[in-house]
């Protein structure tokens, strides 16, 4: 039971390294709580219902898809409401408010257009495409879905760290996040790069939504309120500011609620948040976090 | 912000002139029957369907010229006040108030499910108007100093689990799982299953509370296989028996019985995330309509009541539907019975016809304390036929419509 | 002289809050909205003194409401008080559990809204569990329909809103809330300068958590029924710091004006468009983030008008 919980719970944070870590990115750069991130990963897993249904896209082509689909939004959204903001007194906050009217929006427009349903694809489609319905892992056997997901999932990091650390726009987006205003003065296009790291964050959160069906469940338009807050818990778990930490974070996550669902099973909901204000008051920047702030 | 002042010289006025019409005592033009629904939030997929199967009602009723009301000796037709409270209490509370002091509606209708309901109970009780309530099952609502309540559609929740616990019990199934999520609905379920299975003399091997909010259930499938069960029998919401049949099916794991909630009340919306092989063999409690009641002497019975409602909406009618429609059942005939046009009166009304009413959702009989006990909910297994499914009712006997398939194939 | 000038200026406000209050269930009988709204602005003005004055936003501040509800609702039921000291052991209850949370005022900007956050779920979860179900009844809820009274609950809610509002004036027009301000601008400079940075925004946060707790305490004894979730929702927290951003931060009517303002319009467009009520709300807060972001008061601030 216990190995089971333990690789369960790997495979199950990666995937929540994924929910948090467009959120993450985003407050990195631009120092904004983005509360309507549930809300697109939400969308990204209405996108998916929607081509599986009426052409029968299989999620992995979706894929591609809802990246370009997002980063385009999210490029698009940014020069809409960032900018502006940053321009206010309080930025950090303003957008605070400013998001949960995003996300406000998202919800009452989806509930318009799709209804107020529950959603799903088959959570057999990839042991369909593959032939296989399960595979086994040190003698626990596990749905074949759960690997596809967390192939995924490393995938989608490998290329966020090459993005970040190998290209010349991670470069410039590194420098933002360490400072802005410098970044300003050595000539970097800051409001370009944050807006494709605007729409990177947005799209990391549409891909959560395409994988989301085979980890947790339907899909339904009120479901990102909740997305937002377990977001939070794992970005700080991992680090504030620091997207790679994030995957840290959601593997924290995952495997203390398949631990506690194991052998605590009602007290699972309480354990990320007591673990996460713990974390916070010993090392507030997070356990990969370099101890930068001044607290 | 003249706009605004506009709206609220407009909704006084409103209040106003509708205020004066329900003072008077001559037959009211319309009978106000007020309701909340949720549009949005956790709660907005049972509530509007609830919603629309009110809605049916009154457009049935008012397309023949309205209800009977028996203490004015006419028909009047009925008019719907209804708001969305967003599946909010807040708001709930508000808009209840909203509904008695302002609308002064005639009859007050809950919204959906327990917690939409908890805040209208005290209102009604205080302002001593007769709630409606169509779904809140919730225990504590029904106390013997409270006339104005009266359960319409559902048995309380502690009672739903009455026939499976005897069905286990005749079938001699031992070794029980159950896993329930953590809320009113589902823990009083389950505290009455354990009891009655325990007091039998069944093993009980695994029990479990998960949060309510839970979409992942394949490492507690997997604990609950360790156990070795004949039988698991999840209690959830919607969301929950979603995510535990899928991972069910997708962790490839068989179990001899298996039991869900909504696949009995909400068998489409089940059919379309789960799909036909994760429902097969599977058990729940059958709601109308995958129930059929067609002997009523109340209202429409199942097979006219799908096509007219067809008709209306565009859409075959869910079980939420029905209930809504039921609602509006008890409404009329409560109209149609009582003598004299005041809330003590319908309540005394609704005693006269409980037990005797029979409608497409069951036989309506509500105890004392408004509590109803008149529906039972039987246990029904899905058997795979063609390409779809077929629906037994394996208990109780009398209602028996093939054997259980036990184990699962 | 200005601070005279903003003592008897807040005073009148307040007394006029009070008559306003008193008055208008004579002429507009939904007393739930009236109470409602009561709650909001009490709220806002509780959220007001540390987030408006000390910069801490607190997003988690329903926990403190949910904490007051089930600690009065639990004197009620296991001590047997009379509903009106309940009420206080709610306020009392919830300033406790802002004195076991005051580790988290170390934290700067995000991470305590963050931390505050998941204070507040884990207490929802924790009061919400089973294994509670003896103590604070689970997730069944609690009922206190024996002693339910709208009439008095509703004056009591306008007594702390009263309170809070005064105490809003004190923390404005005092050196204690220049000293608050100080440290929000400063925080190293402010204890430089002599303040005892961790005391004073300690009692700031002492004083918001127990004007939460009143709150929530007086709303269980208002709706009599009630689950976890109904006083532990997120939907609080985030309507009283819209209300408060709104109105604009750190000052009397702004919270007030907030709460007026958006819970009327979330009440009227509920009853007269319901199917476009999200949407218009989401899109009115959207428009005035981008356009007014420092508060409708900030209008008034700008053509010179000072406002307590």
């Amino acid at each position: 039971m216990l190995s089971y919980a333990l690789i369960g719970g790997i495979m199950y944070g990666l995937y929540f390294g994924l929910v948090g870590m467009g959120l993450n990115l985003i407050f990195g750069v631009m120092r904004m709580i983005n509360l309507a991130h549930g809300d697109f990963i939400m969308l990204g897993a209405f996108l998916t219902y929607w081509l599986y249904y009426l052409f029968g896209f299989n999620p992995l082509i979706v894929i591609p898809i809802s990246i370009v689909v997002f980063l385009v939004f999210g490029f698009l959204m940014y020069y809409v409401f960032v900018p502006k903001l940053l321009h206010s007194k309080d930025p950090e906050m303003l957008s605070f408010i400013l998001f949960f009217g995003v996300s406000q929006v998202i919800e009452a427009i989806i509930i318009l257009f799709f209804g107020n349903n529950q959603i799903s694809v088959p959570s057999t489609i990839f042991a369909k495409l593959f032939n296989v319905s399960t595979f086994t892992l040190f003698g626990n056997t596990f749905p074949i879905s759960w690997l596809v997901v967390s192939v995924a999932c490393i995938v989608a990091f490998v290329l966020i760290y090459v993005y970040f650390f190998y290209t010349k726009l991670g470069y410039a987006t590194r420098a933002i996040m360490a400072n802005r205003h410098e970044a300003l003065v050595s000539g970097i296009d800051v409001n370009k790069v944050s807006a494709i790291a605007f729409g990177v964050g947005i799209a990391a959160a549409s891909l959560a939504g395409v994988m989301g069906f085979f980890m947790i469940g339907a899909a339904f338009p009120s479901m990102g309120t909740d997305l937002t807050t377990i977001s939070f818990t794992i970005i700080v778990l991992g680090a504030l500011g620091n997207p790679l930490g994030t995957v840290i974070g959601g593997l924290i996550y995952g495997v203390a609620i398949m631990l506690m669902q194991t052998y605590f099973s009602s007290w699972t909901n309480v354990l990320p948040y007591l673990l996460l204000i713990f974390v916070i008051l010993i090392k507030p920047e997070g356990l990969l976090g370099k101890a930068v702030r001044n607290v | 912000m003249r706009k605004f002042s506009a709206l609220i010289v407009f909704l006084f006025l409103f209040v106003v002139g509708f205020s004066g019409i329900a003072m008077s005592k001559e037959a009211p033009k319309y009978i106000k029957v007020g309701t909340l629904y949720a549009s949005s939030g956790p709660f907005a997929k049972p509530s509007t369907a609830e919603f629309k199967g009110l809605n049916f009602w009154v457009h049935y009723v008012n397309s023949k010229g309205g209800v009977y009301v028996k203490a004015f000796h006419k028909r009047i037709p009925v008019k719907l006040v209804a708001y969305d409270d967003q599946s909010s209490t807040a708001t709930a509370t508000t808009l209840y108030n909203q509904l008695i002091t302002q609308d002064h509606v005639n009859i007050l209708v809950a919204d959906f499910g327990s917690v939409l309901t908890s805040v209208a109970v005290p209102l009604a009780k205080v302002h001593k108007i007769l709630l409606f309530d169509v779904t809140g099952t919730g225990s504590k609502f029904f106390t013997p100093d409270n006339p104005y309540i009266v359960l319409c559609s559902l048995p309380t929740s502690g009672r739903w689990p009455y026939t499976l616990a005897d069905f286990i019990i005749s079938e001699k199934i031992n070794r029980i799982a159950i896993v329930y999520s953590s809320n009113d609905f589902d823990q009083s379920q389950a505290v009455t299953l354990h009891n009655k299975l325990k007091k039998a003399g069944v093993d009980i091997v695994y029990y479990h509370a998960v949060p309510s909010n839970t979409s992942n259930y394949s490492i507690i499938l997997h604990n609950i296989k360790a156990k070795n069960p004949n039988a698991v029998i999840e209690f959830g919401y919607p969301n929950n028996d979603i995510a535990f049949l899928q991972n069910l099916e997708s962790s490839g794991l068989k179990f001899n019985m298996v039991f869900t909630v909504f696949p009995g009340q909400l068998f489409k919306l089940l059919k379309a995330n789960v799909g036909v092989k994760a429902l097969s063999y599977g058990y729940t409690y059958p709601t109308p309509p995958l129930l059929r009641y067609n002997k009523v002497n109340l209202g429409m019975g199942i097979d006219k009541f799908e096509k007219e409602f067809e008709k209306y909406s565009g859409k075959t009618p869910n079980f939420l539907n029905i209930a809504g429609y039921n609602v509006g059942l008890i409404i009329q005939k409560t109209l149609e019975t009582s003598k004299k046009f005041n809330q003590l009166a319908f309540r005394k009304a609704i005693a006269g016809f409980s037990g005797k009413a029979f409608t497409l959702d069951g036989l309506f009989k509500v105890n004392k304390e408004g509590a109803q006990i008149g529906e039972m909910l039987p246990v029904a297994q899905f058997v795979p036929r063609g390409q779809g499914l077929k629906m037994n009712i394996v208990y109780p006997p009398s209602m028996k419509t093939a054997k259980a398939v036990y184990p699962a194939p | 002289m200005y601070r005279k000038k903003g003592i008897i200026y807040g005073l009148g406000i307040t007394l006029l809050v009070i008559v306003l209050f008193i008055f208008l269930p004579n002429i507009y009988n939904n007393t739930s909205f009236l109470f409602n709204l009561m709650l909001y602005m009490a709220l806002a003005e509780g959220l007001n003194i540390i987030y408006g004055f000390t910069g801490y936003l607190p997003f988690g501040y329903v926990g403190f409401f949910g904490a007051g509800a089930y600690s009065a609702a639990l004197a009620i039921l296991f001590l047997h008080f009379p509903p009106l000291i309940a009420v206080l052991v709610g306020g009392i209850g919830a300033f406790l559990i802002g004195i076991i949370f005051i580790p988290l005022l170390k934290l700067s900007g995000a991470y305590f809204a963050i931390a505050n956050l998941a204070a507040s779920q884990a207490l929802y979860y924790i009061v919400a569990n089973p294994n509670l179900e003896k103590i604070t009844q689970g997730p069944y809820g609690i009922s206190l329909a024996n002693i339910y009274n709208p009439q008095v609950s509703y004056y009591v809610m306008l007594s702390i809103l009263a309170f809070s509002m005064v105490t809003v004036i004190f923390i404005r027009f005092s050196d204690y809330g220049l000293a608050l301000l100080s440290i929000k601008e400063d925080r190293v400079s402010a204890s430089l300068a002599g303040i005892n940075v961790p005391r004073e925004r300690s009692i700031a946060w002492g004083l918001s958590s127990f004007i939460a707790g009143l709150s929530g305490g007086v709303y269980a004894w208002y709706v009599a029924v009630f689950y976890p979730t109904t006083v532990f929702s997120l939907e609080i927290s985030v309507f009283v710091i819209v209300f408060v951003l709104f109105g604009g931060i750190g000052t009397l009517v702004g919270p007030l004006i907030g709460s007026l303002v958006l819970y009327s319009f979330y009440n009227f467009i509920g009853i007269s468009t319901p199917q476009y009520f999200q949407l218009s709300y989401g899109l009115l807060i959207i428009i005035f983030a981008l356009f007014i972001p420092n508060g409708i008061l900030s209008i008034f601030e700008k053509r010179g008008i000072h406002v307590p």
